[in-house]
């Protein structure tokens, strides 16, 4: 199982967001938007990436995992889904 | 040629959308006018600072006769640039793009590229328009998504490097060479395209080219040299490349006021010619950023940021880092009584380029150096 603590240190590491502390970013706060933190199309991709690499979780569809990516908390809870289904 | 739409999983016909929102209306909407001989401003709507300055200038110069598209690109001053492209430009550059793909067959284009700029609307539209074959897109594609579908024979993608340095990552098990890739906004690196080539047993030709020239050259996968689409004549003056060609624009419009353009139109493109239709990138002009695949101006930024209050001046300076997805990075050095915060920068950003995440490094406790004549030139530490 993993927390959104251990994710947001990926996130802030992975995508270069050095002057931000895990701290500063909210468990419902969105990812993507103009709200929140503001993440692009690109740090998307850089995400499944991240994810798959960190967590060992694929994501495979964008449209089925469109509310996955809401925010750090959606994403943790269908991280840790597919690792526990993967058990 | 039909549009499909991969979100909702139906054909889609064109038609005019007086504001269109998501990437498949705005497919819709371009196409339509390009079809019916319909003007059209095309812009990303997203960036508020864009917006607010087209909505500034007066609308009718907008509308020039004999035009088909208006695009918005960042200018080296600082503020957008309207580059004006006539239907010709545009037939005649997609005409020379597939004489290089040679006698490859296509029987649909897939396209990760968004339809309010000249790459996505010329590449990812007018291209399958001209073949007519179908054009699938979504909103958003990840990397394993689009490996599904450029399995598929006969199928050209229409793509970034972005997309390129992903698959390399995913490493996935399967032969493309069924299908071929097209990238734009910037080379790929050579290591990116080699292993590409070695990953996947296809190609990917890399379209060197620009809002206002169109189509310049071309290389495939770990190529060097670029190789000029035909029609276009290059030579260089101060070492950067000037091309003339049935694809450049003939009209600008530069801080509210139309300019003709008159060949050679010259690029902020550092480049080494090698012969009359090849030569090498050697840079870019150092005031032009390339962000997911947006060109955006350092001074306009330096501008943006040393309108804040305590901030005197800014210096940016572009960090190249090929491993990331988003490769340039902006060094900024600002000399200010304060520090100047990254949330806050963050912030301001977003009120500009909306939501484009800029990847950027603060330098504060910095003096900016000038020459003689007053530009920036460097810092010293305090």
């Amino acid at each position: 199982m993993i927390t959104t603590d251990d994710l947001k240190e990926k996130i802030i590491a992975g995508l270069g967001l050095e002057d931000m502390g895990i701290d500063e970013i909210e468990d419902d706060s969105p990812l993507f938007g103009e709200d929140g933190l503001g993440l692009d199309s690109v740090d998307a991709i850089e995400l499944t990436l991240i994810i798959e690499k960190e967590f060992g979780v694929k994501i495979k569809d964008m449209g089925e995992s469109e509310n996955v990516f809401s925010t750090p908390k959606t994403l943790v809870e269908f991280i840790n889904s597919q690792l526990e289904s993967d058990k | 040629m039909k549009i499909y739409d991969m979100d909702n999983k139906c054909y889609v016909n064109t038609k005019e959308i007086k504001n269109p929102k998501t990437k498949i209306e705005q497919l819709s909407h371009v196409l339509y006018c390009f079809e019916n001989d319909i003007f059209d401003v095309v812009y990303d709507k997203s960036q508020p600072a864009l917006v607010k300055y087209i909505n500034s200038l007066n609308q009718d110069i907008l509308y020039q006769d004999g035009m088909q598209f208006l695009y918005f690109t960042s200018g080296t001053t600082g503020l957008p640039t309207g580059v004006f492209k006539t239907k010709e430009n545009s037939i005649k550059q997609a005409e020379a793009l597939l004489k290089t793909l040679g006698d490859r067959k296509f029987n649909r284009v897939v396209t990760t590229v968004p339809f309010v700029h000249i790459y996505g609307v010329d590449i990812g539209a007018v291209v399958p328009k001209l073949l007519d074959i179908d054009i699938w897109t979504k909103e958003n594609f990840l990397p394993e998504e689009l490996v599904l579908e450029a399995e598929k024979e006969g199928t050209l993608i229409v793509t970034t490097p972005v997309f390129i340095k992903a698959l390399n990552r995913i490493k996935k098990d399967v032969n493309l060479s069924g299908s071929y890739f097209l990238t734009s906004t910037a080379p790929v690196p050579k290591d990116d395209g080699k292993k590409f080539f070695e990953l996947y047993n296809t190609s990917v030709s890399q379209l060197f080219a620009s809002t206002e020239t169109g189509l310049m050259g071309h290389k495939i996968d770990d190529e060097e040299i670029l190789k000029t689409y035909d029609g276009v004549v290059i030579d260089e003056k101060y070492g950067m490349l000037r091309v003339s060609s049935p694809f450049v624009t003939q009209k600008i419009l530069n801080d509210g006021v139309i300019e003709e353009v008159k060949p050679p139109f010259q690029t902020e493109d550092i480049v080494e010619i090698l012969s009359e239709s090849e030569f090498k990138l050697l840079g870019r002009s150092s005031n032009l950023a390339k962000i997911a695949g947006k060109r955006i101006s350092t001074q306009q930024i330096e501008g943006i940021i040393e309108a804040m209050d305590e901030v005197e001046c800014v210096l940016i300076k572009i960090r190249r880092d090929e491993r990331a997805l988003k490769d340039e990075i902006l060094d900024i050095y600002v000399e200010s009584k304060i520090g100047l915060d990254a949330k806050v920068l963050r912030k301001t950003l977003k009120e500009h380029f909306g939501a484009m995440n800029i990847a950027f490094k603060i330098f504060n406790n910095v003096k900016i150096t000038r020459s003689s004549v007053g530009k920036k030139i460097g810092f010293k530490e305090l």
